[in-house]
């Protein structure tokens, strides 16, 4: 019995939204101590007092919180914690801050083509990330497309405004090309890299793999 | 005179053509604002920790500004209009206090005063081009009621520096918030009154 302990100190890993309009909230519990620990992520809000605890812990999976839009504000302070509670006592994760403004991290774009055009120019082609409104403008992305030839190391970059395509000139007869996309939010996180899209260039000379 | 496109002399910019500079206006002053918060955070703020738990309310808090998406679609574009108005108008005399308290200490980087400066700047631009754009869309809102909303500096003496350094960050957390506010609007007002809400 003397083995058993109240639960370790929780850390709350990160709070991430991807579509500015919900978030979610994940905490690594600490150690358990010997017995089944209850975790409750409360929280309160700037100019208000009040502790509120996490509406939904099964949206997002294990150890995590689903704020869903209508208890997501904007331009607020989000006080966020962890309590861990065993037979034997209970532990408090350190109060993480969030503005839910600065933590937006969208999904990759989505639907990336390549398409080889004249000789050897290529448009690239892309959709917004799923879910997020880009439409009315609660949202606005700008994009990255990473383009490299397979043999290559060096990626290079592009930089998109609001477009969803980029034409590409001049690439090599007979060479084969990666291209990735990415995007970021007008204030927050690039979002992962799109899966890579391969395609090869009409051209070059037979017997050049040698 | 300008030499207009079908040759007359009286031609002007297109009401589009405000927005978009408006929205590059406040993206480039909420992404300066941004910038000199985080400066002004690692410079200052690590031995002292100011926590954003004691952050106090912005001097702009009084203002019924949307807080989700839904809100802010719902509101009334005349009132959205309004509300950037009254929020812009509500940081000329901070911005002029801040680049003037930032002179006065003592280990700012002139980063930080140069974005402090070039946002006043900015500011004021973005406040005659909304001007502009309401002229257009409402002509007879066009009031420009001064805001008084900031009361001035916290009464902090100057010899207590954590003081003034905390009431700089509050004030600072405040600007990069409310540029974000004023950038989001008016990018929702222009896809609504510009491409019918299809961007």
């Amino acid at each position: 019995l003397n083995a058993l302990s109240p639960p370790g100190k929780p850390e709350i890993l990160k709070c991430r939204s991807y579509e500015k309009v919900t978030f979610t909230c994940w905490w690594k519990p600490g150690p358990d101590g010997g017995l089944p620990p209850t975790y409750r992520l409360l929280y309160t809000k700037e100019n208000d007092q009040r502790v509120y605890e996490c509406p939904d812990y099964q949206t997002s999976g294990p150890d995590s919180c689903f704020f869903d839009k209508d208890h997501t504000s904007f331009w607020i302070l989000y006080h966020i914690y962890v309590n861990a509670t065993n037979a034997l006592g209970s532990n408090v994760s350190d109060i993480k801050s969030v503005d839910v403004i600065y933590i937006v991290q969208p999904h990759p774009p989505t639907n990336v083509s390549l398409k080889i055009e004249g000789h050897n120019d290529m448009l690239v082609k892309w959709l917004p990330p799923a879910m997020v409104d880009v439409h009315t403008g609660w949202l606005t992305l700008k994009y990255e497309v990473g383009v490299k030839e397979e043999k290559d190391q060096e990626w290079e970059a592009y930089s998109i405004d609001h477009q969803l395509k980029l034409k590409l000139f001049g690439l090599t007869p007979g060479g084969n090309y990666i291209v990735r996309v990415r995007c970021i939010p007008d204030s927050g996180l690039w979002s992962e890299w799109s899966d890579a899209s391969y395609i090869q260039i009409p051209g070059g000379t037979k017997g050049t793999d040698l | 005179l300008p030499i207009c496109p079908n040759g007359g002399t009286n031609c002007q910019m297109s009401t589009g053509d405000l927005f978009d500079r408006a929205v590059k206006l406040s993206h480039y002053i909420h992404s300066l604002s941004s910038e000199m918060f985080n400066e002004f955070d690692e410079r200052f703020t690590p031995t002292r920790r100011f926590l954003p738990k004691s952050v106090i309310s912005c001097h702009t808090s009084s203002l019924n500004t949307p807080e989700d998406k839904e809100q802010a679609q719902q509101i009334q574009h005349e009132d959205l209009l309004n509300l950037v108005m009254q929020v812009l108008r509500s940081w000329n005399d901070p911005l002029v206090h801040i680049v003037s308290e930032v002179q006065d200490f003592r280990e700012a980087p002139d980063t930080i005063l140069w974005k402090a400066v070039e946002i006043e700047e900015q500011t004021k631009r973005l406040l005659e081009g909304m001007e502009k754009i309401i002229g257009r869309i409402h002509p007879a809102d066009s009031g420009n009621e001064v805001n008084s909303l900031w009361s001035g500096p916290p009464d902090v003496q100057q010899s207590d520096e954590n003081s003034r350094l905390f009431a700089f960050y509050n004030l600072l957390h405040c600007l990069r918030r409310d540029s974000h506010k004023i950038d989001n609007y008016l990018k929702l007002l222009k896809c609504r009154l510009i491409h019918d809400s299809i961007c």
